[in-house]
């Protein structure tokens, strides 16, 4: 019921406050909203001791039973995990955004979005069906979307939120193929069933597939590298919005889905090389590209992808015992997860502070520049001292939660080279140390160079002070969370993310033998050591940063990701034009080629390999000598009509050759279809004559030589073989007709003559839509005579 | 025998043949078409329903019984068909009653509009294979006096070429009925059927096959949808977005009926083909879908896209495939036709026809904007739109034959229909807002609700697709069952 | 027989593919001639009798193909008819009848 309802309400309020909106006008909106986040919170805490024995809960609600599409919930220590992430980070969130949003600002519209992401959100961590998550994730991405272009005025705004969209509904769509793939196989929607019956001897081709479609998707979402380019354009969003999503959120989904499918996927090798490598050069690449950046949000982002990265390694260095055992025998190397979910969670905190705090900075200074801000410690000492902490916690020193991840992560990096995978994994810890002297670097940026230092060069349009209580009320929370958690962390460890483990490995029992007991101290090892290295070096790069800042020079702009991603899109409208232009050119005579060359490879091509070309001349009955006259009269008739200088000749030898017809219908036993065909024909060469005297006299035709032989060519193949199917045809003598049913015709229908019998009655239908078909065509002529539009409607005709 | 069988068809013929009479009565017209299609779609609700309790319906007119005369024949699919068709018909016509001016109105374009509903319902609903021809025509002229409606040097200039390419499919289709006619010796389609099961479809029927894989293909748009940019772009609105949802559809029918009922034994070479063609119609509609500013450029290769992305199940030609084409062809009824209004609705109220020329209709427009919002999602096949299920269903479907690659173009080209009207919505849309004085004050009602009405059925057909489903999986059934069709309407009493 | 109709064809093609318009529809007409002569002879032609039943004996000849050819002259008939004055029509409004100047303004 608690999942279910968890997942209702948001979206219940989401539609109500758009509606009721009008009438609440006295306070903030926001109030309202709070309460549902609150509320949920503490519904979930509630099952958290249940849930962290080990026990689950399990909702199921039919959609579409036909095609086994059923909302089925499923709330286990991992789901719990995030879900309280979601809903805890989601107060605070809200909270922020009382005091940050004005009252002016289309609140309504804010908070439904805002709620709607919270239900897809929600939905995402609690579902057990892969459609339904699926479901829910591209709900994710809309939500997301129409946060990030709120202020949708702003071209910035607009741009960034394309750029989210079309790359995590791809990266969706991908990972909807993979999710298809994998129930195909594994014959059920259900995730937990599929963890329960796969193993290592699945392993095949559509199941390597799957992986990595569905990893595709995780990395979009996750902006790993190389799609991290959307979240540092997704900061345009308002500032709460970048705190919940793009950091707590949204953003860990992709992580989510890694841990999720890690008992499913890992079996694979590649899982573990795939997305330990992933997240190694995003951590790397992220934390690199930080240091340069000017706007604090910018630099936050960078940052989010860089810690992601770090635990989307983290994920991918604890997957591999399923690659190398098939079995757990020993629970140390599944450490790198619980690394990894402990960082989950004290990077939202230090991160979720981080961003409020820079949210604070623009609303109370005016500015997130770096190059502008400075010596601000003395006017906001609180928000200073949430930066301080937030931002020493980021760069994993003591006394704050993140000293203990991030020790966590060393230790981890050092206790795969026991895996034995390949020789390679000796830079695992390299590239980790590396990275955090990065990160540690940037941290002391963000801390030291925002509140210290001149404070010259800061906008002097208003005056400047510290944040009223509403703003710092959320950040201080979080702040002093991340001093809890490194005092007492294992209150989180064995309530919250124990049990997660064992969404992880279910196989580990009891598991909560895979929960360590978390301390600051472990010694003196190596772990200790590359985080005082970390600290000496990462003071020395700061403080020589202007000798080293024009490393970033050296790439240019059109490397980057983004300009690439950007030519892409001018590139795609261009070569899109440029192609249809191509072919489509308006002639109808073109079309027409295209259309006749396609019917003879296509069929000609087939009748000819078909070798089924068969003539045969002796059933026929005999040919009198006035038939063949007849029929050369006609041939030359069609071939002077070809070559006829004037249109009246045209038209006279059109007449002929109707007036053939008609006599060869005689022949042929058809005096019905004769005496039609003169009445038509006679009409026909009238109304040709008619619409001359509208039309100009023509002259003969410029056409090149390749043209005319073109057209030659394509007539005489299409001559050729519509001959030569017919000759086959006439070959073909398989079944006897129907037509001995209407030689009863008298009998049957009253009527002597067959062909008016049938066209009476028999098959009197179409003779009466032929009528209609007269009628239109009547209807037709009258409306192109009469009937001009008058200008007035027609603003784009010419 | 059933004779409400012929009322699809029927109902719209005698009313439009009535309208006639009364051309200068607009209001009476309006009355007139209202009720007619209100009447069509009880009509069919409760045909759809009838089909599915006692089987498939016949109807032999005249009394004579297959194959001598012709039969109408209406099974689960072409139901859905007839009734999502006239639903959405319904909606055309009440955008119509705003755009249409009284001039066209006074020349019939209520009543060829109905006549080519007549033709499209008579083309689903037939049995008989040359009585699709004469159907084909029906709709076809209709159309084509309707794209000339109203004159106009650009709207001239495209007709003459969908009229010319049109009378060469024609043509083409006769050639093929002489050719089935010459080497089957009967017309109606599930004796047609019976008999080429008889001798397994050999190479000459094959050819015969190919034939009418090209007539149809061009009707359709598969591949060869030159004529296709170019003729939805030029009529109005109205009758644009009736073409755009239904006139495709006619042929795509006649290809899935064709091919899984009588030339279903060379799948090697015809279904094959159908899947290369298919997937080069979505990569070629694609590159046409993001590279034009024009709106209605924009739309007519959405069309494209939307062909072939059906007619992928038929190259699957599996259940699941099939439900899944089933489902996404009445969500491409619905989704084409709102498409269509709602550029109209664009041009309507800014005069401009490029996207970029449009700025920010949300700030006037605010229900039209989240309507376009809701639409784009629909079409790019997001859950829980209409479009999901579909898409979800062929995505199994090819997943079942293991073809993946296509699969991925499949879903792929869901991105490409997203980009192409993502950039409409922001630029369009959403941004700064245009002066108001370029702009018309409010959309009519008519408009307005006709556009809601759409958009409440994607929504339904999306989430209660459960409703549907039990009609979908018969349809399939009897696709991927030809011997069901042939005994309904060759052997109704048994044997 | 057959081979008459394959001329047809060739000729009527190679109409259809030039850049008037009047050629143009005669090229359809020609077409239309091809097919129905096409139909009537793919029914197994002077086989028999004239389907006539007070006037001549059996064997008759295949009366279907001979309604169904009725049918389909009808039918062009409308069509060719609306064809001409559709082109008419074009060449008021566009001032020329010659195709490809009727591309179309973006293409020029």
């Amino acid at each position: 019921m608690i999942t279910k309802w968890a997942i209702l309400l948001p979206f219940f309020m989401a539609i109500l406050i758009p509606i009721l909106h009008t009438r609440i006008r006295k306070f903030h909106l926001g109030w309202v909203a709070l309460a549902v986040p609150f509320i949920l919170f503490i519904a979930l805490l509630r099952f958290l001791p249940q849930i962290a024995s080990g026990d689950t809960i399990s909702h199921s609600w039919r959609w579409i039973p036909s095609y086994n599409l059923t909302f089925t919930t499923y709330l286990d220590g991992l789901s719990m995990l995030f879900a309280l992430l979601i809903t805890g980070i989601g107060t605070l969130v809200i909270l922020y955004s009382i005091f940050y949003l004005s009252k002016k600002e289309a609140l309504h519209k804010f908070y439904c979005y805002l709620l709607l992401f919270m239900t897809a959100m929600l939905g995402v961590v609690f579902s057990d069906h892969l459609i339904m998550l699926y479901f829910f994730w591209e709900l994710t991405s809309i939500a997301s979307f129409l946060l990030i272009a709120f202020w949708h005025h702003r071209k910035a705004s607009r741009r960034g939120a394309q750029k989210s969209m079309l790359i995590t509904v791809t990266g969706g769509i991908i990972m909807l193929m993979g999710f298809l793939i994998l129930a195909h196989e594994m014959d059920s929607y259900s995730i937990r069933t599929i963890i329960s019956t796969i193993s290592i001897e699945n392993l095949n081709r559509p199941l390597y597939l799957a992986m990595l479609f569905v990893l595709l998707g995780a990395f979009t979402k996750s902006a790993q590298f190389p799609f991290h380019i959307w979240l540092p354009d997704a900061m345009e969003a308002p500032t709460p919005v970048s705190a919940y999503l793009h950091s707590a959120t949204m953003v860990k989904a992709g992580i989510y889905i890694v841990a999720r499918f890690t008992p499913i996927f890992a079996y694979n090798l590649s899982w573990f090389w795939i997305v330990s490598i992933v997240g190694l050069i995003t951590l790397f690449w992220g934390s690199f590209n930080a240091i340069k950046q000017n706007d604090l949000k910018a630099l936050l982002a960078f940052s989010t992808v860089s810690q992601l990265g770090l635990i989307m390694s983290l994920l991918g260095m604890g997957s591999v015992v399923y690659a190398t055992t098939g079995e757990i025998t020993d629970v140390i190397y599944t450490q790198a997860t619980f690394a990894a979910l402990f960082h989950l969670v004290n990077h939202s905190t230090f991160k979720g502070a981080l961003f409020m705090m820079v949210g604070i900075l623009d609303h109370e200074v005016g500015t997130r520049d770096l190059r502008r801000l400075g010596g601000l410690i003395t006017i906001m000492p609180i928000t200073f001292s949430i930066a301080l902490i937030g931002g020493f916690s980021m760069a994993g020193l003591p006394l704050f939660n993140g000293f203990l991840s991030k020790e966590m992560f060393f230790e981890a990096t050092l206790a795969i080279q026991e895996m034995n995978v390949h020789s390679w994994i000796v830079l695992f810890p390299v590239i980790a140390w590396v990275a955090s002297v990065f990160t540690f670097v940037y941290c002391f940026i963000l801390v030291f160079k925002t509140f210290f230092g001149s404070a010259d060069k800061l906008p002097t349009d208003r005056k400047i002070h510290e944040a009223p209580i509403g703003m710092l009320m959320s950040p201080v929370i979080l702040a002093v969370s991340i001093i809890f958690i490194f005092f007492f962390p294992n209150i989180l460890g064995k309530f919250v993310i124990g049990s997660a483990m064992q969404s992880v490995y279910p196989t580990v029992q009891p598991f909560e033998q895979m929960t360590p007991t978390i301390a600051a101290w472990h010694g003196f090892n190596t772990a200790l050591f590359m985080t005082i290295g970390v600290i000496v070096f990462g003071i020395i790069l700061y403080l020589s940063w202007p000798k080293w800042n024009r490393i970033y020079n050296r790439l240019p702009e059109k490397w980057t990701l983004n300009y690439l991603y950007n030519q892409l899109l001018e590139e795609a409208e261009i070569v899109g034009k440029f192609v249809t232009d191509l072919y489509m050119t308006g002639s109808v005579r073109h079309y027409l080629m295209y259309i006749y060359v396609f019917f003879i490879f296509i069929v000609g091509g087939y009748f000819i390999q078909s070798h089924i070309f068969a003539i045969d001349l002796e059933d026929q009955a005999p040919v009198e000598w006035f038939e063949i006259l007849l029929m050369f009269v006609m041939a030359g008739a069609a071939i002077f009509l070809l070559f006829a200088k004037s249109r009246l000749t045209a038209v006279v030898s059109n007449g002929v050759l109707g007036l053939g017809v008609a006599m060869l219908f005689v022949v042929f036993r058809a005096p019905d279809l004769a005496l039609t065909q003169l009445v038509v024909e006679s009409v026909t060469t009238v109304l040709f004559l008619l619409s001359f005297a509208y039309l100009p006299e023509w002259s003969k035709e410029q056409k090149s030589k390749a043209t005319k032989s073109m057209n030659l060519l394509i007539s005489l193949t299409a001559g050729a073989l519509v001959m030569a199917i017919s000759f086959t045809v006439l070959n073909y003598s398989e079944f006897k007709t129907i037509s001995g049913f209407f030689e009863n015709a008298y009998e049957l229908a009253g009527g002597a003559n067959i062909v008016n019998t049938i066209l009476g009655d028999f098959r009197a239908f179409d003779t009466m839509l032929e009528v209609v078909v007269l009628l239109v065509a009547g209807l037709g002529v009258y409306t192109l005579i009469k009937f001009r539009a008058r200008k007035g409607q027609k603003k784009y005709e010419d | 025998m059933n004779n409400l069988v012929v009322m699809p068809m029927l109902i719209p013929l005698c009313v439009a043949v009535i309208l006639i009479f009364f051309r200068t009565y607009i209001k009476l017209q309006k009355i007139g078409v209202l009720l007619a299609m209100l009447l069509l779609i009880v009509t069919n609700i409760f045909l759809l329903v009838t089909v599915k309790e006692q089987g498939i319906q016949t109807l032999y007119f005249g009394g004579w019984e297959a194959p001598f005369g012709i039969t109408f024949v209406a099974d689960s699919f072409a139901m859905l068909l007839v009734l999502t068709a006239s639903i959405v018909a319904l909606c055309c016509f009440l955008y119509a009653f705003s755009t249409l001016t009284e001039d066209y109105a006074k020349n019939f374009a209520y009543p060829l509009m109905l006549f080519m509903i007549a033709g499209v319902n008579g083309s689903f609903l037939t049995g008989d294979l040359f009585n699709l021809f004469v159907c084909f025509e029906v709709m076809l002229l209709a159309s084509y006096v309707l794209i000339t409606l109203g004159g106009g040097k650009e709207r001239l200039r495209e007709s003459l070429k969908y009229v010319i390419i049109n009378i060469f499919a024609s043509w083409l289709f006769l050639v093929g009925l002489a050719m089935i006619y010459g080497t089957l010796g009967t017309l109606n389609m599930a004796h047609l059927a019976e008999r080429v099961h008889q001798i397994h479809q050999g190479p000459v029927l094959t050819t015969v096959a190919l034939i009418f894989l090209i007539v149809f293909a061009l009707k359709a748009g598969l591949f060869l949808f030159y004529w296709l940019p170019g003729s939805y772009r030029v009529p109005e609105t109205a009758i644009a977005a009736l073409f755009g949802a239904l006139l495709t559809k006619v042929g795509i029918y006649a290809l899935f009926r064709t091919f899984t009922l009588i030339f279903t034994v060379q799948e090697n070479i015809t279904h094959t083909l159908i899947g290369i063609l298919a997937c080069a119609t979505i990569i070629l509609g694609s590159f046409g879908a993001i590279g034009y500013r024009d709106l209605r450029q924009i739309v007519g290769y959405n069309v494209v896209i939307g062909v072939g992305f059906v007619l992928l199940g038929l190259y699957a030609n599996q259940t699941e495939a099939l439900e899944g084409a089933i489902y996404y062809f009445m969500h491409d009824f619905i989704v084409k036709a709102l498409l269509f209004l709602m550029i109209g609705t664009m041009i309507y109220i800014t005069g401009r026809i490029r996207f970029d020329e449009i700025k920010g209709l949300i700030h006037h427009f605010p229900l039209f904007g989240w309507l376009f919002f809701l639409m784009m999602l629909s079409l790019a096949g997001i859950p829980p739109f209409s479009g999901f299920i579909g898409k979800m269903l062929l995505g199994v479907g090819l997943v079942d034959e293991g073809m993946y690659i296509t699969l991925l173009l499949g879903f792929l080209s869901s991105i490409v229909v997203l980009y192409s009207l993502l950039r409409v919505f922001l630029k369009s849309i959403f941004g700064e807002s245009m002066a108001s004085h370029q702009m018309k004050k409010r959309i009519p009602f008519s408009m307005m609700l006709a556009m809601m009405l759409l958009m409440i059925c994607t929504i339904g057909l999306g989430v209660g697709a459960e409703v549907a489903a039990p009609f979908v999986k018969d349809a399939a059934h009897v696709l991927t069952n030809p011997s069901v069709y042939i005994q309904a309407v060759l052997y109704p009493e048994g044997g | 027989m057959v081979c008459l109709i394959g001329i047809f064809v060739v000729v009527a093609t190679y109409l259809l593919l030039s850049k008037n318009l009047i050629r143009i529809i005669l090229g359809t007409a020609l077409l239309s001639h091809a097919v129905h002569l096409l139909i009537l002879t793919i029914g197994e032609v002077k086989k028999g009798d004239v389907p006539l039943l007070k006037e001549t004996p059996g064997p008759y000849t295949d009366a279907l193909p001979q309604a169904l050819i009725l049918t389909a002259i009808v039918i062009s008939f409308a069509v060719t008819a609306f064809l001409l004055v559709l082109a008419y029509r074009v060449y008021a409004t566009n001032k020329t009848d010659n195709v490809e100047k009727l591309r179309g303004d973006e293409y020029e």
